[in-house]
């Protein structure tokens, strides 16, 4: 069952003196995001990852195109859908004079929650995201990363069934970092939340996401699992040697070898699939004599990934 | 199992209770009361500038020696002219803070609608101006002998009314005008304000305006409601049925300007300013 779906969404950004000046930031961009998953929109600047997500979040219409949350129009229904979903972002901001607890009862009371259950909501979210000690500071005095809490402790207060992070953990430090990872991966395994998140971290991307999208220029260059997505750009896995007495002659000759690499008594030969070829390798230098010393596979890094679509 | 091949459902959302409308309006009435309470400069909005305009127009009335009916007729401007810039300004807020927190989009993100903000924020503004009003009262009758119940404690409240229902339809155009340019228009959005009062008739009656200048002053609803509030004081009306004009006319500006904040949101939402408003 699907959560989101977009089709051919296109979006044009007019700036200057009568709107002279035009940016396409959305040229046709689609995607299906299954209910309970966490997506990945990644990309490089510009690519139109928070535009897609800003039409999907209901705050930017769209020139053409169709979007729906949870089968609701994004443009048409877009009041009664803010109702199950909400949105996080890394440069969060709230009105600077206002306590954790009181931003939490503004938003929630604005999501029509009140009395005990307000009460109890503000208080779990502020015991959920560590703001216990900070809830008499005001919003200007927190730190980035107590900020950043807060954005997400707001994120959650209407248990919203989708849920959007613009790059979440956008300079946060590596510890918080981790924790507010673990949060995303507990929403969607506690609460069966639908999460699209935009990144610029690849671990990030490959530690949380079932399914990623390329975005470039305005478009999906490519969708899938990260192991698809690794698949489909053919960089191949890498098996890295230690040979004694050193690399034959012919190895490159093998079925399934892309590239072989000496750097000084290692050698790094790039295979089409290393499930496949690993074994075959293996045998074929024990027949030329060679011994081998050490032996490990590395697959891609979604990364280098992102670099070759990038490009 | 395909997921991506499953269509996607529609789940009826649930009827949300009549409650919910009067939770979200106080929500915005909390954040207002929340801020007045934090900053400083809202102690200022509310004693400082009401004061020194009291005193300052008071004490002008003393130099030209205006005899108590025509002090009246002053001081009855200053008093309008106060409580419907605090009144509206409390209604700017629901947009302004966001705007100048940058967290504009979260508040849009939200199944709100436009009444929950202007009436939420106006009910803060309504005890704000109430505020001013006593403060003023306070301060003309001390030092100035200045009656402001002269009229009758109906009219008063008429014309008070009046005076806040002025300054919604003024916030919210102060709004739309945000909304739809950016920070850029705020202080146009503000110089807007004292024109059109100054078109009422505020310390003059519309009568000493050029001909086409009144006819503009017609389409103001404070007009009216200076002119019926003066007649208590005792002047020669200029409109007939000025409170019945009054309420009218700020009925259809209500209604134009609840209008005008939707499509500039709408508007907003099309150019990506919203989103900008947040960066």
């Amino acid at each position: 069952m699907l959560a989101v779906e977009a089709y051919d969404l296109r979006k044009t950004f007019k700036s200057g003196w009568l709107g002279q000046r035009r940016t396409e930031a959305l040229r046709g961009a689609g995607l299906q995001v299954p209910r309970g998953a966490i997506y990945g929109l990644l990309g490089p600047n510009g690519a139109g990852k928070t535009t897609l997500l800003s039409i999907l979040a209901t705050l930017l219409l769209p020139d053409s195109g169709s979007a729906s949350i949870l089968g609701y129009d994004v443009v048409r229904e877009a009041t009664a859908i803010r109702r199950r979903l909400n949105m996080a972002s890394g440069n969060a901001s709230f009105v600077w004079s206002l306590r954790p607890p009181e931003v939490l009862t503004f938003y929630g009371g604005l999501y029509g929650l009140h009395g005990r259950v307000l009460r109890e909501r503000v208080e779990t979210l502020i015991e959920q995201c560590e703001l216990g000690p900070h809830r008499k500071t005001e919003y200007n005095a927190l730190s980035t990363g107590l900020k950043q809490r807060l954005a997400m402790a707001k994120a959650l207060i209407n248990e919203p069934e989708v849920l959007f992070l613009d790059e979440p953990t956008l300079g946060l430090d590596p510890d918080i970092s981790i924790r507010l990872r673990a949060q995303i991966a507990a929403l969607r395994r506690e609460r069966g939340t639908t999460i699209i998140l935009t990144t610029h971290y690849m671990r990030e991307a490959e530690e949380l996401c079932d399914r990623i999208a390329f975005i470039k220029a305005g478009r999906i260059l490519a969708e899938g699992t990260p192991d698809e997505l690794k698949r489909q750009i053919r960089i191949g896995d890498v098996i890295t040697l230690r040979l004694e007495p050193g690399a034959p002659r012919g190895l490159t000759d093998l079925p399934g070898v892309l590239q072989v690499h000496v750097k000084g008594d290692q050698i790094e030969c790039t295979v089409d699939s290393s499930e496949k070829r690993l074994s075959e390798i293996l045998r074929w230098l024990h027949e030329q004599g060679v011994l081998v010393r050490d032996c490990q596979v590395r697959e891609p890094e979604l990364e280098e990934v992102f670099v070759e679509f990038a490009r | 199992m395909n997921l991506l091949a499953e269509p996607l459902e529609r789940e009826p959302l649930p009827r949300e209770p009549w409650t919910v409308e009067l939770v979200r309006t106080w929500a915005f009435a909390y954040r207002n009361v929340i801020m007045a309470k934090r900053n400083i400069f809202f102690v200022f909005e509310l004693t400082f500038w009401p004061g020194v305009a009291m005193l300052s127009h008071g004490l002008l009335t003393r130099f030209l020696h205006l005899d108590a009916r025509m002090t009246a007729f002053i001081l009855v401007g200053t008093v309008a002219l106060s409580a419907i810039q605090v009144c509206q300004l409390d209604v700017a807020y629901a947009v302004l803070f966001d705007i100048w927190s940058k967290s504009m989009k979260h508040q849009f993100l939200t199944p709100i609608g436009i009444r929950h903000m202007a009436v939420g924020s106006w009910l803060v503004g309504v005890a704000r101006g109430v505020v001013v009003f006593a403060l003023m009262a306070g301060i003309g009758s001390w030092a100035f002998g200045f009656d402001f119940i002269g009229a009758g404690p109906g009219a008063l409240a008429l014309f008070l009314l009046g005076c806040f229902l002025t300054s919604l339809v003024v916030g919210l155009l102060v709004c739309s005008l945000v909304v739809l340019f950016g920070t850029r228009a705020e202080t146009s959005a503000w110089a807007a304000v004292n024109f059109v009062v100054m078109l009422s008739g505020i310390y003059y009656p519309i009568s000493v305006l050029p001909g086409w200048v009144q006819v503009i002053s017609a389409g103001v609803p404070l007009t009216y409601f200076l002119d019926a509030f003066r007649q208590g004081y005792g002047f020669e009306p200029h409109y007939a049925h000025a409170w019945l004009w009054g309420f009218a006319l700020t009925g259809f500006y209500v209604v134009l300007a609840h209008w005008a904040l939707a499509s500039a949101i709408t508007r907003s939402r099309r150019t990506g300013l919203l989103l900008k408003l947040s960066e």
